[in-house]
């Protein structure tokens, strides 16, 4: 069920990003850059799944003799950590960049932009 | 759980990135004074060849070095920490950076475009190297996604770094393209890991080659190859995957844009040689696949990625070639020619990946990285020439260029070095390069790839040819005549000229040098035997079993 759930979330935020990186407004084109990085982060977190409730999978508590619990896999969240950190410092650049875009052409419509030469 | 014990060899690994990133901060620090920012930033760069160098002799050429070496971040083994890992292929990459990177930077002490960012070019283009020798040196596959990203944050402000209409248009569309790129990348990475449950490549390589023993079902493995693949070759810029590289390079410094055309397009191609050969290469993947027209079939990702590569490098041949005869700007030829020329180099990456022969397919790779170097020193001239003229004319269009050979004769003997090292000229860098590649596709009887190798050639000396009459002959035009060429920029690319026939008439060592290169990138055993990898249940056995910390 949680498969499910999570791949029908990571499809719908690919969708949307996507959706919003075709359109003509600057600042929703970035928002589709957020939306698909962050589809990108979800899609991570689902890669991981849950280890199974043994001392196998979970070495720091395989040495103290107690009950071992279910737990998620650390790697991807680490990973996804990283890549948080990344995608907020892109957004940030690229917002800023669009605000740049603006002044200087004083339009945000991808179209117009291009006729430019 | 021991530490690895670090000696002088897995110390020497992380030198280079250690100085380069020791640079950056010092000259970030230094922001208010611009001469002790250049000296410092100069002197890193000095420093920085010299590691590298050191990773050459050390761990590569001499006689009694090991070939190979690693370091383990922070003393944690593999596969739990990062490794970072220092072979041939590894050593040839950087040194082809180190010698570019010395050579842009003491032509960037000379003049620096734009005015207010001023403060921020050394560092940033200290973090750029940064990012770029960390791709080439590490042995994980999520860590090469971040040094990706690192090398991308700085080539996004340099694109936009003049500060111009276009420029930040174009920096836009290059941003846009990259983000989409690094999500990719991402999926693919996450892919691989969901699939393998490992991301260390030496790891990742051991576990496809039995992956039986490891209870996996790798056929996923190969699609998720193909998501990589397009995101290198976006950065190498082949096509399909090519229309940001005439803008970009346009609006980036020109100097900068040697680096961005000589260093950072070669990561796309190493991280694509060593994927390839060093990790899929023995993968157990069998797979069939019935295409209308081709099969394509093997017992490992590789046919596949072949097969994705000679339909790219093809393109991009013929798309680079064809694009670069029509320019009107000496930048714009230029970037146009290296989308032709990293076609050039693909094809005999291509080659080696569809061949089984280990010796055809180490000769294919060999052409690659010769070729590579070719480029690297060649384009890397030629953009550097770029920043030249337009420092000293205040434009690069053809309409507004004449009669420069008359102006300078030193700069255009180096400009003309260059661009028979693009044709490929004897004894010039370049001969070698294309015989090789030449060479590997008659071998591999590759009869269409011939054709398609000699069309890209005769296009070649076609562009190379307009570029220089438009430019260098004829008469002069009022801004050439008024123009004053600075001799240390001059200098620098008469170095780089000596290089390119340096390169080619002591031939030899280089040949050598790239074989060594090339034994590293398929040799897998041996990268994964000196990475050397843990188990993770033997781990969790032995600490079950000492029970004591």
């Amino acid at each position: 069920m949680t498969a499910i759930v999570l791949a029908a979330a990571v499809g719908a935020l690919f969708a949307l990003g996507t959706f919003l990186l075709l359109q003509r407004d600057l600042i929703r084109v970035v928002w589709g850059l957020a939306i698909i990085s962050q589809a990108a982060n979800v899609y991570l977190l689902a890669m991981g799944g849950i280890a199974p409730a043994v001392a196998d999978s979970v070495p720091v508590l395989a040495g103290h003799g107690g009950d071992v619990p279910q737990t998620a896999d650390p790697v991807v969240q680490a990973l996804v950590l990283t890549a948080i950190v990344i995608g907020f410092g892109m957004t940030a650049f690229a917002l800023v960049l669009s605000y740049r875009v603006y002044e200087e052409h004083g339009t945000l419509d991808v179209t117009e932009l291009g006729d430019r030469r | 759980m021991t530490a690895t014990p670090i000696g002088t060899d897995a110390q020497l690994v992380i030198a280079p990135m250690l100085v380069i990133l020791a640079t950056a901060a010092g000259t970030l620090l230094l922001g208010r004074y611009p001469r002790a920012r250049a000296a410092v930033s100069l002197t890193g760069g000095v420093a920085y060849a010299i590691s590298v160098a050191a990773i050459d002799w050390y761990i590569v050429l001499a006689p009694d070095a090991p070939g190979i070496a690693t370091y383990q971040v922070g003393g944690w083994p593999a596969p739990f920490g990062i490794t970072l890992v220092a072979d041939g292929l590894s050593a040839f990459m950087l040194t082809m950076v180190a010698i570019l990177g010395v050579a842009s930077l003491v032509f960037s002490t000379r003049h620096l475009p734009g005015g207010e960012g001023r403060s921020y070019y050394f560092p940033l283009f200290h973090f750029l190297a940064l990012g770029v020798t960390g791709a080439f040196l590490t042995g994980d596959l999520f860590n090469l996604f971040v040094w990706f990203e690192v090398m991308l944050m700085a080539s996004y402000v340099f694109v936009a770094y003049s500060g111009g209409p276009q420029h930040t248009r174009a920096a836009f569309w290059y941003v846009t393209l990259n983000l989409v790129g690094s999500a990719v990348f991402l999926l693919g990475v996450g892919g691989i890991y969901a699939t393998t449950g490992t991301l260390n490549m030496a790891d990742l390589a051991r576990r496809l080659a039995e992956p039986a023993a490891y209870g996996l079902e790798p056929t996923p493995v190969v699609g998720l190859f193909g998501l990589l693949l397009s995101v290198f070759a976006l950065k190498a810029g082949l096509v399909p995957f090519q229309f940001w590289i005439p803008t970009a390079y346009r609006a980036a410094p020109p100097q900068v844009t040697a680096l961005l055309a000589g260093a950072t397009k070669k990561v796309g191609i190493y991280a694509i040689i060593r994927l390839s050969f060093t990790v899929f290469a023995g993968a157990e993947v069998g797979v069939d696949l019935a295409l209308p027209g081709v099969t394509i079939a093997g017992d490992s990702p590789l046919p596949f990625v072949g097969a994705a590569l000679f339909v790219m490098a093809t393109a991009s041949i013929l798309v680079g070639g064809i694009g670069a005869v029509g320019r009107d700007s000496l930048e714009g030829v230029f970037a146009y020619s290296s989308i032709g020329q990293v076609g050039f180099i693909a094809m005999p990456v291509a080659i080696a990946t569809t061949v089984t022969t280990p010796g055809l397919r180490k000769l294919a790779i060999v052409a690659a990285l010769i070729y590579a170097l070719n480029h690297t020193l060649a384009k890397g001239l030629l953009f550097l020439s770029v920043g030249t003229v337009r420092a000293a004319t205040g434009t690069s269009q053809f309409a507004d260029l004449g009669g420069l050979a008359k102006r300078s004769p030193p700069l255009a003997i180096a400009v003309f070095i260059a661009s028979l090292a693009l044709v490929g000229i004897p004894p010039l860098s370049g001969f070698f390069g294309k015989f090789l590649v030449f060479d590997a596709a008659a071998r591999a009887r590759a009869g269409p790839v011939l054709v398609v190798l000699l069309i890209g050639s005769l296009l070649t000396i076609a562009y190379a040819t307009r570029a220089w009459n438009r430019s260098f002959w004829g008469a002069q035009t009022d801004a050439v005549e008024t123009a004053t060429i600075d001799p240390v920029q001059v200098a620098v690319l008469a170095v780089l000229a000596a290089t390119i026939v340096a390169v080619g008439v002591g031939f030899e060592p280089v040949y050598e040098f790239a074989e060594i290169a090339a034994d590293a990138a398929v040799d897998t055993d041996g990268y994964v035997d000196t990475v050397a990898p843990q188990d993770v249940s033997e781990v969790v056995d032995a600490s079950t079993n000492g029970g004591d910390h």
